[in-house]
């Protein structure tokens, strides 16, 4: 007898199974032991992300050197604003609330359209070298993900919804800063750091609203 | 074209060959690859012991495969499955790693003999008692002594596939299947106590 057979005997009661099993230890384990089935779901999103992964780069080209552009604008201003003694992370703040109005103004809010965490997590591996930390947060839907570049770093943008107001969450890897909260041209703003990240959250948000969102998203899983 | 030819996963790229079409390549990974995602789910949840953290690493592990699919080197549906499980098994071993806590290999020769040594080690395994908590024992086992086990035991994949798959020897894998079985033997005895 094999574990084949043994198997097939095990919806039959044959008492020649048990012989088998004391002689078998494999086939217990054979028989008994869990096989975990894929969960539903799991294969429309290993497809959905193989899916993109062969999706034309044209527009990503056209990005890049919009991106460039930018950045070699925003450069120029940083070096003049530096020279001009204002404080880096007033720069950063108004940099961070740029990336915001641009996410809206352009067509590219989200690079990786998705309300589950379990598909824009796994998008942002091989395009950054961290892991921002994706959540599912109540009454803040997630939207999706986004790449972005901030301060020398690319960054992960993760975008949430809140009725009609979109935030913009930023994560890149940094060391420990200050944690703060501000309001710049209408649009509220917090930013902390934690595990290596820094992050900002930026909405149009009222701030009570925002404040909520941040300390849901900062709760520990 | 033989009828044994249907079943044979071709090799989906010559190294140094130009890149394939990516359409073509989706559709051979598809047809040969994503058959084999039970294989990959279990695998992914015996090693993590978590649901939510196996699916992420399915995810991640079918990109990595899908990325590096030009190193396959062709051969059957078993072939295609070793070649996707030692990418899962790789993902998995360096996400655990990475979250660091995981226990080394460290082996208790005298408990080791203290479970051979007992006589009805076996008829304790077919008691119905103990079968119950085999799975809790199993999840117990280093995880070196169950990625053995579940590849062997759950997957029955050949001595070589695994030693490919774990990147050890033959005789490796074999001495970690009879260690991997002695502690499962000990675990189940202590749970019927």
């Amino acid at each position: 007898m094999n574990c084949q057979t043994a198997r097939q005997m095990m919806e039959t009661n044959d008492p020649a199974l048990e012989d088998h099993l004391r002689a078998c230890p494999s086939c217990i384990l054979r028989t008994q032991a869990r096989y975990y089935e894929a969960p539903p779901g799991l294969e429309g999103r290993v497809r959905q992300s193989l899916r993109r992964e062969i999706a034309p780069r044209e527009p990503w080209r056209w990005m890049a050197i919009a991106a460039s552009v930018l950045l070699a604008g925003s450069l120029a201003w940083n070096v003049a604003l530096v020279r001009s003694g204002v404080d880096a992370r007033q720069v950063l703040a108004a940099s961070v609330l740029s990336a915001h109005i641009r996410s809206l103004a352009a067509t590219h809010l989200l690079d990786v359209p998705s309300s589950d965490q379990h598909t824009v997590k796994p998008w942002f591996n091989g395009k950054l070298d961290f892991s921002p930390p994706v959540k599912f947060l109540a009454g803040f839907p997630l939207l999706g993900g986004r790449l972005d570049y901030f301060d020398g770093h690319p960054a992960a943008a993760l975008i949430y919804g809140r009725n009609k107001h979109v935030i913009n969450l930023f994560i890149w890897p940094s060391t420990p800063t200050a944690e703060t909260e501000q309001t710049r041209n209408g649009y509220n703003m917090r930013t902390w750091s934690g595990s290596g990240m820094t992050f900002w959250a930026v909405s149009d948000l009222n701030a009570t609203e925002l404040r909520q969102f941040v300390s849901l998203y900062r709760q520990p899983d | 074209m033989s009828a044994f030819a249907i079943a044979t996963v071709p090799r989906p790229a010559r190294p140094g060959t130009i890149a394939m079409d990516p359409a073509r390549k989706l559709s051979l990974f598809e047809q040969h690859v994503i058959p084999h995602l039970n294989a990959a789910y279990n695998l992914a949840r015996w090693l993590t012991r978590d649901s939510h953290d196996a699916e992420d690493l399915v995810q991640e592990s079918y990109l990595r495969a899908f990325r590096s699919f030009e190193t396959f080197e062709g051969g059957d549906a078993n072939d295609a499955r070793a070649w996707l499980l030692t990418v899962v098994r790789n993902t998995c071993f360096t996400w655990l790693k990475r979250k660091g806590g995981q226990p080394t290999v460290e082996f208790d020769e005298q408990m080791h003999n203290a479970a051979d040594a007992s006589p009805d080690a076996e008829s304790i395994l077919v008691n119905q008692a103990a079968l119950a908590s085999l799975n809790t024992c199993v999840e117990a086992l280093p995880l070196e002594f169950r990625e053995v086990i579940v590849l062997r035991e759950l997957e029955e994949l050949s001595y070589k596939d695994i030693s490919g798959i774990a990147g050890v020897p033959v005789g490796t894998v074999m001495s970690r299947l009879a260690r991997g079985r002695a502690r499962l033997r000990q675990c189940l005895a202590g749970a019927l106590r």
